[in-house]
């Protein structure tokens, strides 16, 4: 898959980011230097069919101590894209396509993130799992669509909801992962993050439901109905992630944002 | 001047501009724009552009620096900091690496001052974008100022062993000469 992506060589960009890429993976010892297979003395704006930019990818699995400024060339030969995404991860090296692509690839990974939290998924083996390659873009566009959307159907104080909404979001989801940290948890920081920002989309969905019909027991159902969702899609990543006899202290507070922001909704009109 | 150019103008350029537009709405929005909550997507939505560009595409390009972080199979967090090697750092533009480290390193400082003028006009609510653009910023140096220390560990290392091979090359065949 990776060498065929190689298609755009009319930027003068793309030779240098070659180079680049290839000069990521030589090692340091002076002997084993390899020579770039792709050094071009001009830039040249069209180059010859290019040696597939595939051996410079970095999947994640050799990569294997932290604070390395190098990663030692395993292999020689292409090797399998397998870094699909990690937060922010290294497989920007086709940065020859333009932004489209790489959008492309972030939408893509959001959308994943998006139904392997939020959706039924009865085969779902860990949950802690399954947010591995977490991401934040998600979560920031949930928390300001909802915080966009409440501030919009507010006939009063806009900016006043605006922030609060979002001032609440965020605030609560870094405490609330303090808060599993402090319990003894073993999720990471912004995998936390990210897992409460992605289950905060059964309730921007309510707040958009809300916006079609203004009575109280419409509103009231739907909110309920999200909240159920949203607590459900949260729990397993919460309590797989603390020892058990500390589960209720770390999924109460949960429940309790998502309640909170459940009666913003409702109250909002 | 000539023969010192940008050698990535277009990344140069965005680099620059997405600090500078973000700081410049963030200055001018309340003339032109009514609504604060207008004004606060916006920026932070160029915020969050420009953190996106400086780590992905300037880093890698202007000065061969990049930082990321992955979860491992055991669930555990690591952090990735890299650098070319020595030889290709040397052949980096000069005067893009000098672009891309005064950005980084003048932009927080900006917004610091924002943020104390905010303060001081009790506008707490703009205190919320600032606070946004100061994290996202000092993630950025904070990353690539740790490759920056990597790198010039890797210099040392690759000295210190380039050094220690050759001594201990000299030492061998002086004694095979020797003897």
């Amino acid at each position: 898959m990776s060498g065929m992506n190689n298609i755009d060589h009319n930027t003068s960009s793309q030779s240098d980011i070659d180079e680049i890429e290839s000069l990521f993976h030589i090692s340091v010892q002076p002997a084993a230097l390899e020579v770039p297979r792709s050094v071009p003395p001009a830039r040249k704006p069209s180059s010859p069919p290019r040696i597939p930019v595939s051996a410079p990818l970095l999947p994640p699995s050799f990569v294997s101590s932290s604070n390395q400024a190098f990663s030692t060339p395993v292999q020689s030969g292409p090797t399998p894209s397998t870094g699909a995404g990690f937060g922010g991860g290294p497989q920007y090296n086709t940065l020859t396509e333009p932004v489209r692509e790489t959008l492309k690839r972030d939408l893509l990974r959001v959308a994943t993130n998006l139904k392997d939290v939020v959706l039924p998924n009865p085969y779902r083996e860990d949950p802690g799992k399954a947010l591995r390659d977490w991401d934040l873009w998600g979560p920031f566009f949930f928390i300001i669509f909802l915080a966009l959307t409440l501030s919009y159907s507010a006939t009063e104080n806009k900016s006043k909801v605006f922030a609060v909404v979002f001032a609440t979001l965020s605030a609560g989801a870094i405490v609330l992962t303090l808060n599993v940290q402090l319990l003894g948890g073993s999720i990471i920081f912004f995998q936390s993050l990210s897992v409460l920002g992605y289950c905060l989309f059964p309730l921007d969905v309510s707040a958009l439901v809300c916006q079609v019909n203004n009575t109280k027991l419409f509103r009231s159902l739907v909110v309920l109905v999200a909240l159920a969702w949203s607590s459900w899609a949260a729990y397993p990543f919460v309590s797989t992630a603390v020892p058990s006899s500390r589960k209720a202290l770390a999924v109460y507070p949960v429940l309790l944002l998502y309640i909170t922001v459940g009666f913003l909704v409702l109250a909002n009109d | 001047m000539a023969e010192e150019q940008y050698a990535h103008p277009g990344v140069c350029l965005f680099t620059v501009l997405f600090k500078f537009s973000a700081l410049g709405f963030y200055i001018m929005c309340s003339i032109f724009i009514e609504s604060f909550v207008i004004q606060f997507v916006v920026t932070v939505f160029l915020i969050a552009l420009d953190f996106w560009t400086v780590k992905n595409v300037s880093g890698r390009i202007l000065v061969g620096l990049r930082w990321w972080n992955e979860v491992d199979e055991q669930g555990q967090s690591v952090w990735h900091f890299e650098s070319l090697d020595q030889q290709t750092l040397e052949t980096l533009n000069k005067k893009d690496a000098w672009l891309f480290w005064w950005t980084l390193y003048l932009t927080p400082v900006a917004w610091v001052a924002l943020g104390i003028v905010a303060l001081i006009k009790f506008n707490f609510d703009y205190l919320l974008v600032v606070g946004v653009a100061i994290i996202l910023n000092a993630a950025n140096i904070v990353g690539f100022t740790k490759c920056r220390k990597d790198a010039k560990k890797q210099i040392q290392q690759f000295a210190t062993s380039t050094l220690t091979s050759r001594m201990g090359n000299t030492i061998q065949s002086a004694f095979m000469s020797s003897v």
